[in-house]
């Protein structure tokens, strides 16, 4: 049998969860065993390939037009797609501009700030205009699985992808379905 | 009551009549989930968390107002009531803003630990994102709105524990929002920030400033104590982490208080601002000095020796400690007393519990203001008032209970009270130093129909009363000793004597006249006991480590003692 192939990719997020994947420490040896990182921020290829990966991981909200553009990008190729960490699974700490209108913050953040000075708001082709609200990967395109936690630990991330490498859907429940920092 | 007899999940079930299904199934060792019940509060039903089945009954029934019943078929646990548990967090997580990661209450919180039993792995209703208040305006715990469930655990904290009726609920529906008085600040309400609705919140929309994310449930730890900063004695349940004072928390079913507390006990110590005494202190060339214990105590013994000598004990501290203090100054053959005054006696009547003014139908206040001070008593009279109770107030000057008073006279008038208490099944009176003689003799006719409470201003005074010491003035001596512990000293207080030792916690104008000053502990850092009103041996528990050079009273007075020996 082949490996299976993963792709991950980071979003609206402060790559976090990409760290707490990192803390299965030497279990990785054992995960690369069974598993081929295609596009990752790890391995800094910045597509999944176009013939599909088995599993998906999304980690952040959709904050921008990229973003929501990567999300249906990996759902396309994805047979399963994972939304993990609380950003990916709720929006996450960066819903917090969703109390405000989107030229407020923009004007809050790159005009009014206490230590800007002649700031402006950065206007370009290539800079991804800001969706008008954060919302979770699920909110924009069906996602399989969902694995909260700010980061979810270590440990949650190992059950859930060992649970799939073993032909099993996980099931998120007792110690591994926490929100927030509330699993650390 | 009567035994009746149930089903729930199959089980046979004994309970007894008047218990609801909530209760039932908790005595059978089932535990049904809820978010708006609390064991100290009525039932409201609001959160459908408790739903469910019973064999004949149309719909789910919320367990926690349903009333058990004999011959009932009862299902706590199934698909259906699992299902509707989950749909009702999913409705109340897309209400209003929950966002664990940066809330104090994540991993304590009674919501989450809900939608972590459901399974809720994610929210498929959309959230509005519409910001609510809030709302900083108290000193102690704020109220973010973003967090409420509308359980409403903190209105009926205010109204039935507290008897405050400050919380309420304005608008209906979505729009509903916990309020205070009629919709202003709660720093501009009618508050009094007693803390009951913090302590019974279950998730994080009341915060309380100081012990915020200063750790959780498992981090931290908990020690039952004594309250000190009156005589009630509340007992205390203290959060403690690292050595730091987290929060103080009200114990359930505990003598006399029920759980409620006030602001003094659980909040103002925590915010204490006087500068400590940290080492014994000596006047060298007219400036305190510290100095080591041995110079101290050998400069005290010394200047007790043969000279005339008045003791005098502000009555906060420990009983041990106050007996020893008695005891010293019966070694010395000087004259000794407490600083506080003491209410006078009546000469009729039986002495009443604390809890007894909540079993009365008519309290008469009389020289006392016991929603300024004790106030755990002033609760209970607006308690006994809200179940019918009629309160008079005899006071000269303003008294906040004036307010839900049926009735407010002079001292002169008093008799008017005496009349309209004549016909009453149970009078309490609760009384204290101010209470006028016209007052005491314009109520004699009540005779021993009367249960008094006279509250006692010092917070051991009890203590004091049984070591024989009695109200003294500070007279002209040779030396003066001072046991201040933790109480704050009065301006007026002017000690005439030529040598002044002061034993106290804390730095004032007292200490600064002293001539030697000896460090006290803290109510947290001693073990001891304290004599509530009612007369109860109360203990108390070391929390947190006293600073190293600190010594409890009662240790330093017996090496006095043996030292004068």
């Amino acid at each position: 049998m082949g490996k299976i192939k993963v792709a991950t990719q980071w979003l609206e997020a402060c790559a976090g969860c990409h760290m707490s994947f990192l803390d299965i420490d030497e279990r990785i040896v054992e995960f690369f065993k069974h598993v081929e990182l295609t596009s990752s921020p790890i391995t800094d290829l910045k597509h999944p390939p176009e013939e599909g990966v088995d599993v998906g991981i999304l980690t952040g909200g959709i904050g921008n037009e990229d973003e929501l553009h990567e999300a249906q990008e990996m759902r396309e190729r994805a047979k399963l797609l994972i939304a993990m960490g609380d950003c990916a699974v709720f929006g996450g700490i960066c819903t917090m501009r969703n109390f405000f209108p989107t030229a407020e913050v923009l004007r809050r953040g790159y005009i009014e700030t206490e230590s800007t000075v002649d700031g402006q708001i950065p206007q370009h082709e290539d800079l991804a205009p800001l969706t008008d609200k954060v919302s979770g990967v699920g909110d924009v395109v069906p996602v399989d699985i969902y694995l909260p936690g700010c980061p979810p630990t270590a440990d949650a991330i190992w059950y859930v992808l060992t649970e799939l490498l073993e032909g099993r859907m996980p099931k998120l429940e007792g110690k591994v379905l926490k929100y927030g920092m509330d699993g650390g | 009551m009567s035994e009746i007899h149930l089903k729930i999940n199959g089980q046979e079930v004994t309970a007894q009549s008047g218990q609801t299904v909530l209760e039932a199934a908790k005595g059978a060792g089932v535990e049904i989930p809820v978010l708006c019940h609390h064991p100290a509060l009525s039932n409201w039903g609001a959160c459908r968390m408790c739903v469910v089945e019973v064999e004949g009954m149309r719909t789910l029934q919320t367990a926690c107002t349903l009333p058990a019943a004999d011959g009932m078929v009862i299902k706590t646990h199934t698909e259906q009531t699992f299902n509707i548990r989950k749909f009702v967090l999913e409705l109340l997580f897309s209400e209003r803003n929950h966002y664990c990661m940066y809330c104090q209450m994540s991993g304590d919180c009674e919501l989450q630990a809900q939608a972590y039993n459901h399974g809720l792995d994610h929210w498929t209703y959309p959230r509005p994102y519409e910001k609510q208040e809030v709302d900083a305006t108290r000193k102690y715990f704020i109220m973010d709105h973003n967090r409420c469930i509308l359980c409403t655990r903190c209105v009926r904290a205010c109204t039935e524990i507290a008897a405050n009726h400050t919380l309420g609920l304005r608008n209906r529906g979505a729009e509903t929002m916990i309020s205070a008085d009629l919709n202003v600040p709660f720093g501009e309400s009618s508050c009094v920030e007693c803390g009951t609705c913090l302590q019974v919140c279950p998730t994080g929309a009341l915060i309380d400033a100081r012990s915020a994310y200063g750790g959780r449930e498992k981090d931290v730890t908990h020690t039952q104590t004594t309250c000190m900063q009156c005589s009630v004695g509340c007992d205390l349940d203290v959060v403690t982490r690292y050595k730091r004072l987290l929060r103080v928390d009200g114990v359930w079913d505990s003598e006399p208080s029920g759980g409620l507390l006030c602001v003094d006990g659980r909040f103002a110590p925590l915010y204490e601002t006087r500068k400590r005494v940290v080492k014994p202190l000596v006047r060298k060339d007219g400036k305190l000095t510290e100095a080591s214990w041995e110079e101290a105590l050998g400069l005290v013994a010394n200047a007790l020796k043969g000279d005339t000598c008045q003791g005098l004990a502000a009555c906060a501290t420990t009983n041990e400690a106050l007996a020893a203090f008695a005891g010293l100054m019966t070694q010395l053959g000087g004259q000794a007393g407490r600083l506080e005054p003491v209410a006078p006696t009546l000469g009729y009547g039986v002495p009443a519990k604390v809890t007894d003014v909540l079993a009365a139908d008519f309290i008469i206040v009389a020289g006392a203001q016991p929603l300024d001070y004790q106030r755990v008593v002033g609760y209970f009279i607006h308690r006994a008032a809200d179940q019918g109770a009629t309160v008079a107030v005899i006071s000269d000057s303003e008294n906040a209970l004036s307010k839900r008073a049926a009735l407010t006279v002079a001292s002169a008038q008093a008799g008017i009270v005496a009349k309209a208490a004549a016909d009453a099944r149970k009078i309490v009176l609760v009384y204290s130093v101010g209470l006028k003689p016209e007052v005491i003799a314009a109520l004699k006719p009540l005779g021993d129909k009367v249960s008094f409470l006279a509250l006692d201003p010092a917070r051991n005074g009890k203590g004091a009363e049984a070591v024989g010491l009695k109200p003294q003035s500070p007279v002209k001596t040779d030396v003066a000793y001072i046991l201040l512990g933790e109480q704050p000293v009065a301006d007026a207080l002017h000690v005439p004597a030529g040598f002044k030792v002061v034993q106290a916690a804390y730095h004032s104008t007292l200490t600064e006249q002293a001539d030697v000053v000896l460090p006290t502990p803290l109510w947290y850092e001693r073990t001891g006991h304290v004599t509530t009103l009612d007369g109860v041996i109360k203990p108390l528990q070391v929390l947190l480590p006293a600073p190293a050079d600190v010594r409890d009273e009662s240790v330093v007075l017996e090496q006095l003692a043996a030292l004068l020996r």
